[in-house]
């Protein structure tokens, strides 16, 4: 394998990474912070994808307008979904079925809509690629792994420092107490599902920014950003960020070495290996 | 200050408390003492609004606060240092403080309280990164009295502070408690430790079996056969 | 004392007639559609039944594992994909049937390695176990897309050698179809009233109980993953013939892991009928939606449906006709049942005082645990001796309960020894401590929760130091529950006891297995001084003057007149150990213990 080859699988690698990251991240709050292992994200993330593809790319309206509208809209979604959660009471195995559900409403109801068939949307502004030596940065990854490495240490920030961050990992620790110093846990729970959805959200406007759109998609990302996800450690989104780039350049250095078919293997090998060498990491 | 009248807690069919009524006037020290499972931590959660309260009522200066949530509980100024200390023991001991000064009114005063705090317990100030589960018990106990303070409370509820404590620390944990009382804070004192309870306390209330069953000073319980006997290991 | 008798409500487990009935039925349903196409029916009708019979054996499958243990396996559809690959390949050079062997030992010994793997872990299992088999199915779909065993372009079954039952092969195939699906039900329905099912029943509610009350729950759960993923093989197996191409993306899409857990949910998955009637309303409704042209409208209703079961219908359609049939008991018995029972202290029996000279049962030495730096045991050395009562006792979070988490198992030492006929229990699974004859009470009641009284108890007969087979567990296990004056209580349910009989439950479970050592934590705490009373003379006959009983309490009466010698803890400590008179005398307890300060003692 060539240098170049090697290094543009490593860089193809860091953005898929990128990607696994900004996906997991909101998920890995959910299942942290509310209990929720929620599946219904990659619905949220394709639903957002998809209304990126129709609004940006059939109607012509600015993709950057598109985001700043979905960010509210799904944060506004994110927050139902919890009320309803907590409104039955459903236990974090519940959930899981139960956003597997939605998540293949989401996924039957994108098919009424937008039809089985592969969609793409073109964006020209970012559609220029960044040459450094022979290696080929395409500017709309470049901007993703920005995005992606900004919001995972700015979330690791908030938690680590603010009030807010402070508040809700007291909250984890003894809800009660928290309580009784003036800790309003209720709400924080709707703000980190509210935000869990806003992500999925901008993950979905890369997701279209980046791939070509099918329905069938939807739940094939799943088993490979639950990996990162446990593999980073829930809630943590610098682990997540690591583990999302060892996956996605791991994966990435599979597919050079044999053939791209062979790379779902991947992560759930590391997480298997992970699980038998190292079991209470978990 | 405080009043309770008539206020009963249950768990599904059982009365854990009933009809219980006490009263703590402005800067008192008052102990609630009792057995082990008389009911003495039931009646300080649904006083801190942790527990819901199923009849009576609970008047903090006037206001009935039987009804309240924790968090405006929290706002009136009623602090809490719980039975087994119960801290945030995933984060470091000075976020737990951090922790204390949540509601707004007290969040100013964050850095003076931090330094008080580690004025008044020099071990917490060397140890201010730890994580707060790592730390002995006594020291626990610090930062739960540190926290609690760091709410700058005018009442401070405190369940069985000697719990699990070497009596050394027990020791210091009721010269800590009296250092506070110094200060002009009232404290509700809940406690089995009778015998420092009272020495402790200005007047006293005898809990058993979910019932109040006697009231007086430290003097007039210790003087009463069946309270000695019962509580204090006397006689034994 | 109530006795029991043979008009005293039974137990809604299973009735005579449904144990000799259902194999009965199972074998009657299996003829009828055995002669079914003898009638001649049209193809689409006999296509549409064998459908039936593939989800029926594929959703009860899924059930054994994943409903009956509460793991659930998003990876059902992996084992089904190894079994239709298994005959892809092999069923043109192999009789059908050995490679229906070959499919259910390919499948199982795929779920043995996963299971090995999964089930070692202890925090987060059941996500784990989630996950992993959902992304099972990805790994099984790469290699077999990447290698021979498909190859990419799909496989094409030609010349699969299928006996000649009827002159047509799809009659055939449904023929296989309804073996396998009613063999299912049979399985499962000798699985769920036999040991293995027993014993999975209390790992989903409450695994770490289960272990110590000598369910081996490790062994059992690769077991029932075993026979869950073999008989997931087998029906793929067959249905690679019905398809006759099989290719990945059809094999492993989530249709089949989707469907399995819809079926179960929605038919309940506590029982063994439940996936049946499952798969019949989800396979009808597809099957119309499907033929109706809407394919997308299914999803949506089966999304749905999936929702709403969960909120609204938890326990499914069967576990809601049990319930209903439940409830009409106990109200048609709820006249038996109004007098509380009292219990007759029994008379006091004289104890042998000289206890030092009986002979050591267990021996802990130099017994240390810590929790994140917090010492919960520091150096203890202990006796009990043979046929005492042993008070421990010492302030809250002094160790007691850690220690007796230790002597069963729950918790493994730091260092230490403790000796058990001159076996070191230290580091002895729980299970198996169980079954050399100690068993324990919990200070806060852990029921299984949606077993029966009885069945509580049967669990503990059925496996601990006894291990008794079913019909005497049951004789003994109603014993027991008569012995603690909750005979009339043996059909209900925990959540309908109080907080007293649930303390005496526990009490049931440890006693009906004869346990030689019974390990007592805190039972008087929470109830009222006239339950106490009547506690301490049920000690006092579980003890009988020869069984061995180690006594956790904070009670200083019952402390005072049941034990024989004290040891007390005082942060992870002991500090005192001999006769209790001496031992509260001793100002070192007097100073732990009853919180005298210094100053007076």
């Amino acid at each position: 394998m060539s240098a170049t080859l090697f290094g543009q699988s490593v860089l193809s690698g860091i953005f898929a990474g990128s990607l696994y990251a900004l996906m997991g991240l909101g998920m890995s709050l959910s299942w942290r912070y509310l209990r929720v292992i929620n599946i219904a994200h990659f619905g949220l993330v394709f639903l957002a994808a998809y209304m990126t593809y129709e609004f940006a790319g059939v109607r012509g309206f600015s993709a950057l307008a598109v985001a700043l509208l979905l960010i509210p809209l799904f944060f506004m979604l994110g927050v139902i979904q919890q009320v309803l959660i907590l409104r039955f009471n459903v236990n974090e195995f519940s959930s899981l079925i139960v956003t597997y559900g939605l998540a293949i409403i989401a996924e039957a109801v994108i098919q009424l809509i937008w039809s089985a068939d592969f969609v793409r949307y073109e964006n020209r502004a970012l559609h220029g690629n960044v040459e450094v030596g022979t290696l080929l940065l395409p500017m709309a990854d470049i901007l993703l792994v920005v995005i992606a490495v900004g919001l995972c240490v700015a979330t690791w920030a908030a938690m680590r420092f603010t009030w807010l961050g402070k508040a809700l990992r007291a909250g984890l620790d003894n809800p009660a107490i928290a309580a009784a110093f003036g800790v309003p846990n209720q709400r924080l729970l709707l703000l980190v599902s509210g935000f869990s959805a806003a992500l999925a959200a901008v993950a979905g406007v890369f997701v279209a920014l980046l791939y070509t759109l099918a329905p069938s998609q939807i739940l094939s990302w799943l088993g490979v950003v639950f990996a990162a996800v446990l593999l980073g450690g829930l809630g943590n989104p610098l682990g997540l960020l690591a583990a999302g780039m060892l996956i996605g350049v791991s994966e990435a250095i599979t597919m050079a070495v044999t053939a791209p078919s062979w790379a779902p293997v991947v992560p759930f090998t590391i997480l298997i290996l992970l699980l038998v060498l190292w079991p209470q990491r978990v | 200050m405080l009043k309770a009248d008539a206020v009963c807690v249950g768990y599904g069919e059982a009365l854990a408390l009933s009809n219980i009524s006490f009263d703590l006037g402005p800067g008192e020290l008052v102990a609630i003492i009792g057995p082990n499972g008389a009911g003495k931590t039931t009646l300080v959660n649904a006083l801190a609004r942790l527990l819901p309260i199923r009849s009576g009522g609970i008047l903090l200066d006037g206001e009935n606060i039987a009804r309240l949530t924790p968090q405006q509980l929290a706002d009136r100024g009623v602090a809490i240092i719980p039975e087994g200390r119960r801290l945030f023991t995933s984060m470091t001991v000075e976020e737990n403080l951090e922790l204390g000064c949540y509601r707004a009114a007290a969040r100013a005063h964050k850095r003076e309280g931090l330094e008080q705090a580690y004025a008044m317990f020099p071990i917490l100030g060397e140890r201010r990164r730890q994580i707060s589960g790592t730390l002995s018990g006594g020291q626990q106990q610090m930062v739960a009295f540190a926290r609690a303070l760091m709410a700058r409370p005018r009442l401070l509820l405190i369940d069985e502070p000697s719990l699990g404590l070497a009596p050394v620390i027990i020791k210091q944990v009721f010269e800590t408690i009296a250092r506070i009382h110094a200060t002009g804070v009232s404290i509700l004192l809940i406690e089995q430790n009778a015998t420092k309870a009272l020495e402790a306390a200005q007047r006293a209330y005898v809990l058993d079996c979910g019932q109040m069953i006697a009231s007086g000073t430290p003097d007039e319980l210790r003087q009463r056969p069946e309270i000695g006997a019962a509580y204090l290991g006397h006689g034994h | 004392m109530a006795s029991v008798t043979a008009d005293t409500p039974l137990i809604p487990t299973r009735s005579a007639a449904a144990r000799f009935g259902v194999p009965t039925a199972l074998a009657v349903a299996l003829v009828l559609l055995l002669l079914l196409p003898a009638l001649g029916l049209p193809p689409f009708f006999e296509s549409f039944l064998y459908l039936l019979c593939l989800w029926i054996s594929l959703a009860t499958s899924w059930t054994i594992i994943s409903g009956f243990t509460g793991y659930f396996s998003f990876g059902h559809g992996a084992f089904y994909g190894v079994g239709m690959y298994t005959t892809a390949n092999l069923g043109a050079s192999l009789p059908i049937l050995v490679c229906l062997v070959i499919a259910a030992a390919l499948a199982a010994l795929l779920s043995l390695g996963m299971g090995a793997v999964i089930f070692r872990v202890r925090r987060l299992r059941g996500e784990l176990f989630a996950l992993l088999t959902l992304a099972m199915t990805i790994v099984v779909a790469t290699i077999v897309l990447n290698t021979p065993i498909d190859g990419g372009p799909g496989k094409y079954l030609l010349g699969v050698q299928l006996p000649r039952i009827y002159d047509n092969s799809a009659t055939t195939i449904y023929l296989l179809g309804a073996c396998v699906a009613i063999g299912t039900l049979a399985i499962t329905y000798f699985i769920q009233y036999g040991r293995l099912g027993r014993g999975l029943f209390a790992i989903a509610d409450d695994e770490d109980v289960a272990e110590g009350l000598g369910v081996p729950s490790y062994r059992y759960k690769l077991i029932a993953f075993a026979i869950s993923s073999a008989i997931a093989g087998v029906a793929g197996a067959v249905h690679a013939i019905f398809v006759s191409y099989v290719t990945v993306s059809e094999t492993f899409s989530s249709t089949v892991a989707l469907f399995v857990i819809l079926m179960s949910v929605i038919g309940g998955m506590r029982h063994w009928l439940g996936p049946a009637i499952g798969a019949v309303f989800v396979t009808t409704i597809n099957f119309v939606f499907v033929s109706g042209d809407s394919a997308l409208a299914a999803r949506i209703v089966i999304g749905l449906a999936l929702i709403l079961a969960t909120l609204f219908l938890p326990e499914g359609v069967a576990g809601f006709v049990q319930k209903q049939v439940h409830k009409r008991r106990a109200a048609s018995a709820g006249s038996t049942d109004t007098a509380p029972h009292v219990l007759v202290p029994a008379a006091p029996i004289a104890t042998a005082p000289a206890t030092t000279e009986r002979p050591v049962l267990l021996k802990g030495e130099n017994i240390s645990l810590a929790f994140r730096g917090v010492q919960a045991l520091d150096g203890v050395n202990f006796d009990i001796r043979q046929g005492e009562i042993l008070g421990l006792i010492g302030p809250n979070g002094s160790g007691k309960s850690t220690l007796i988490n230790v002597m069963n198992g729950f918790y493994k030492p730091d260092t230490g020894r403790l000796l058990f006929e001159g076996q070191d229990l230290a580091q002895m699974p729980a299970h198996r401590i169980a079954c050399l004859g100690l068993a324990r009470t919990f200070q806060i009641p852990r029921p299984f929760q949606h077993l029966s009284v009885l069945d509580n108890v049967m669990v503990a007969a059925m496996f601990g130091g006894a291990a008794y087979p079913q019909e005497t567990a049951r004789r003994k296990a109603l014993e027991t529950l008569d012995f603690v004056g909750l005979a009339n209580r043996a059909g209900a349910f925990p959540s309908e006891l109080n907080l007293h009989q649930r303390k005496f439950l526990e009490l049931a479970r440890a006693l009906v297995s004869d346990a030689r050592l019974v390990m007592l934590d805190e039972v008087l705490a929470g109830l009222t001084p006239s339950e106490i009373t009547s506690a301490i003379a049920m000690v006092r006959r579980i003890h009988g003057g020869e069984r061995t009983i180690v006594f956790v309490e904070h009670n200083m009466r019952a402390v005072m007149e049941l034990t024989d010698r004290l040891i007390i803890l005082n942060q992870g400590k002991l500090i005192a150990e001999g006769d209790p008179r001496t031992v509260m005398d001793d100002p070192a307890v007097i100073r732990a213990y009853l919180g005298t300060s210094d100053a007076e003692s």
